[in-house]
């Protein structure tokens, strides 16, 4: 059974000369790396939607950007994760469905008691700009909880956050770590750099 | 058809039914009506000759193609370079979607509901005007549809290479070369047609065989080599991104 994320040999130079690790199922591993440390581009190489100019990423076995890599993971960006002109829920039901491979009305159940677990239902109806950074935030971590990814990958998913809502997102990636194994990218004082199993520096 | 292969498709859909994007489409009916009527002026003032009824009927479908082509790829170059541009779009294609489908999926979202204004539009002339039954409808449908492809695949080859806005005056410009150098007092050297896209010339001699059946083939040859371009720029942009 290959490790569930796996990088190896992986640079950008100038910002990563040279970066590999491993993460099997039930870890939660951070990277920790300052702002221009080359995070987003390395998250986006794992997405693949960068090419990576060495080294050799794969997900589940997979290889980036392949079909069999990106079912299996859900990957939440530090921003722009939503289409600006449709509600966030609208783009929620779609994404969740799309990962569980149903159509989009069969999860409008789920993701509503979800929305009112979190108390979001309210904001959840708006377009991405009509909503507060944090709700947003809150939001781009439903596919977490009801997709059942075995691979979660975040760029600072807490940074806008309010001391509630980072307790609330904890409890969501905790939770996930059951089946699935979480790399997430932060900077140094996020909690999840305390919380996570391992903390490796850029 | 898998909803991976699907997803971007419907997401633009939606994107392009919202007011912003349907809006322009709705200039169509003014624009067609005042070509209509300055076609009548100056035929019946001696400018441009006397059209019969079935001249009037194919000049009002031309029109409403060639102002739907320059509609429809104006919004194609401001669809692309949007989407191209948006940090939105590029994060999306890490959900489980097929890397093609972030082309091909705009594509066709934007030839689908310029395909419904043209049934719309060439429904609307033919039923305003009077049948008459004496020339190939079918086949000047059929014709009048090229431009409308050839439109939206130049729009996505120049919103990919371009910004939205000089994507669009260049569109603009290669459609108003081409529709002026296919009119009769246009002199060219026959190999230009080659190159720039015939829509003056398809619109003039898309009856006559085989010269009706030749321009249809360049455009559709010129449609599909824009295409093709687009998608090969679009896979570039993705590897360097």
């Amino acid at each position: 059974m290959p490790p569930y994320i796996s990088i190896g040999g992986y640079s950008d130079q100038p910002r990563i000369p040279h970066f590999s690790i491993e993460v099997d199922r039930g870890e939660l591993v951070a990277v920790v790396g300052g702002p221009g440390s080359g995070k987003s581009n390395l998250i986006k190489s794992i997405a693949g939607i960068r090419a990576s100019a060495t080294g050799s990423i794969r997900i589940m076995g997979a290889r980036p950007g392949s079909i069999r890599a990106k079912e299996r993971a859900v990957f939440v960006f530090q921003n722009s994760n939503f289409a600006p002109d449709l509600s966030v829920k609208t783009q929620l039901e779609r994404r969740i469905a799309l990962y569980r491979g149903v159509p989009p009305a069969s999860v409008q159940r789920d993701l509503t008691n979800w929305c009112e677990e979190m108390d979001l239902v309210e904001p959840a109806g708006l377009l991405p700009r009509q909503m507060n950074r944090s709700q947003l935030q809150m939001l781009t971590l439903a596919p977490l909880a009801l997709s059942e990814p075995l691979v979660i990958i975040l760029d600072e998913p807490m940074s806008n956050m309010s001391s509630l809502g980072v307790s609330s997102a904890l409890s969501i990636i905790i939770s996930s770590l059951e089946r699935a194994s979480v790399l997430v990218f932060v900077q140094n004082k996020s909690p999840l750099a305390k919380r996570a199993d391992r903390a490796v520096n850029l | 058809m898998k909803s991976r292969n699907t997803f971007l498709f419907r997401e633009c859909i939606i994107i392009l039914l919202k007011t912003k994007w349907v809006g322009p489409y709705l200039l169509l009916p003014p624009m067609l009506a005042f070509m209509v009527y300055a076609e009548a002026y100056l035929s019946a003032h001696g400018i441009t000759g006397i059209f019969t009824m079935e001249q009037r009927t194919v000049l009002a479908i031309w029109n409403g193609s060639l102002l739907l082509a320059l509609i429809a790829g104006i919004k194609s170059c401001l669809f692309f370079s949007g989407i191209w541009e948006s940090r939105w779009f590029r994060n999306s294609l890490a959900l489980p979607v097929s890397r093609s489908s972030g082309f091909w999926g705009p594509y066709l979202a934007l030839l689908s509901i310029a395909s419904v204004i043209f049934v719309l539009t060439t429904g609307a002339v033919l039923a305003a005007l009077p049948e008459t039954g004496r020339f190939p409808v079918f086949q000047i449908i059929a014709e009048s549809y090229i431009p409308v492809v050839w439109a939206v695949s130049m729009g996505a080859f120049l919103g990919l290479l371009t910004t939205g806005a000089a994507g669009s005056m260049l569109f603009t410009a290669l459609l108003l070369v081409g529709f002026l150098a296919g009119m009769p007092a246009a002199r060219m050297p026959e190999w230009l047609f080659y190159i720039i896209p015939p829509v003056g010339r398809i619109m003039r001699v898309g009856l006559v065989f085989p010269q009706g059946l030749i321009q249809t083939g360049i455009l559709m040859l010129h449609s599909a080599g824009f295409l093709l371009l687009g998608r090969i720029l679009y896979g570039i942009g993705l590897k360097r991104s």
